[in-house]
């Protein structure tokens, strides 16, 4: 194998050449900012959660301390708890980005690879946290005139709606991880290839471990 | 000579490395162009860093592999000098290798792209006669382990080319 792997290297070392100006272009350039690493639909999706978490944030704000007594309270609460927790995922994916951005690609294989897969697995955290928002969206439209004088019926289905979606957020939120990556509902949440480096970080860490 | 001039100069004597490290990890002509312009971009990044208690083979190893092993789990896959298709950065044609010149090349480039990520770095310093000492300063692991791990990858690779035999 080795000699089979000298000829290689005999043919590379005769015919391979090296574009000068292109390596001498790539020295001029200036560091590459984070946003330019990402594409365009991640930028979009970022800059539109902050613009949401800044707009309803003022929103809100402006809400408790003005109009605190005027406001139906589920919806100023439900608002306010989702947007923090929004809030929260947004900060930890922005995070995470620019600590990947920082690791020292000179330093040995393992101990780079084992940071990197680390920090890019733990986005995932973005997402099960933003799972815990779920039962907030069946509480946001209720009011105390309507829990008074609102029919009895459509009061007991929301309250098992708000609790079926509150099971299932906490439920998302302690079994997303790499161990359940194999069944159905995961793959379901996570098709596509934007997840697919996060998944297939987490196969190298596993291999890195037994390493 | 100014730092540009010495990087190209440490770029043009091993970009041998670079070439076999992105033909490793990258079968597509297009993506593997823009990997190596990824590496040159990060090694030149760090290039001030440097430090020379390690050889520079060993700083281009782990650049390579690192960004190589990192590649596909980009956000995104840029290009950092657009350039035409014909126009490479390291220009070498695959098909100038006839298998009666080297036989046998294509079913190890094969087997080897075919082995797990951390495996396929440790192979292909083997195949460069890279010493243990230097091995385990390129990957992070201890000169036993390495002995250890080369040994069970090479006799998994000894029993695929039998069995094609």
């Amino acid at each position: 194998m080795i000699n089979l792997w000298k000829s290689y290297d005999k043919k590379l070392e005769d015919s391979l050449s090296i574009n000068r100006k292109l390596s001498l272009e790539i020295t001029k350039m200036k560091s590459y900012a984070l946003l330019q690493s990402m594409k365009p639909i991640k930028i979009f999706t970022l800059f539109a959660g902050l613009v949401w978490v800044g707009l309803g944030g003022y929103i809100v704000v402006n809400l408790f301390r003005y109009a605190y007594a005027d406001v139906s309270h589920f919806f100023l609460y439900s608002a306010a708890i989702q947007l923090v927790i929004t809030a929260i995922a947004l900060i930890i994916y922005i995070y995470q980005l620019v600590l990947i951005q920082q690791v020292d690609l000179s330093e040995p294989v393992l101990i780079t690879q084992s940071r990197l897969s680390s920090l890019r697995s733990s986005t995932l955290w973005a997402a099960r946290i933003l799972f815990l928002q779920l039962p907030l969206w069946t509480t946001f439209y209720l009011s105390e005139n309507l829990l008074q004088n609102g029919n009895t019926a459509l009061l007991i289905i929301n309250v098992i709606l708000t609790l079926a979606f509150a099971f299932a957020g906490l439920w998302l939120f302690v079994n997303i991880k790499y161990e359940n990556r194999e069944k159905k509902w995961f793959k379901m949440i996570f098709q596509g290839k934007e997840w697919n480096p996060v998944i297939k970080s987490m196969e190298l860490l596993r291999d890195i471990e037994e390493y | 000579m100014d730092q540009e001039e010495i990087f190209l100069s440490v770029l043009e004597k091993h970009k041998g490395i670079l070439y076999k490290v992105a033909n490793s990890y990258c079968k597509d002509a297009e993506d593997r162009k823009d990997l190596i312009q990824e590496m040159v971009y990060q090694l030149w990044r760090s290039f001030d860093k440097y430090q020379e208690q390690y050889k520079y083979s060993t700083w281009i190893y782990r650049i390579a592999f690192n960004v190589s092993i990192s590649f596909y789990r980009k956000e995104n896959s840029r290009k950092i000098v657009s350039v035409p298709i014909s126009n490479s950065l390291l220009n070498f044609s695959e098909t100038s290798i006839s298998e009666e010149e080297v036989p046998g090349l294509k079913l190890l480039q094969q087997f080897i792209s075919e082995l797990k990520e951390l495996d396929r770095a440790l192979m292909l310093l083997y195949l460069d006669e890279k010493s243990h000492k230097e091995i385990a300063e390129i990957m992070g692991l201890t000169e036993t382990n390495i002995a250890t791990k080369i040994s069970r990858i090479k006799n998994n690779l000894k029993q695929r080319f039998l069995t094609i035999k």
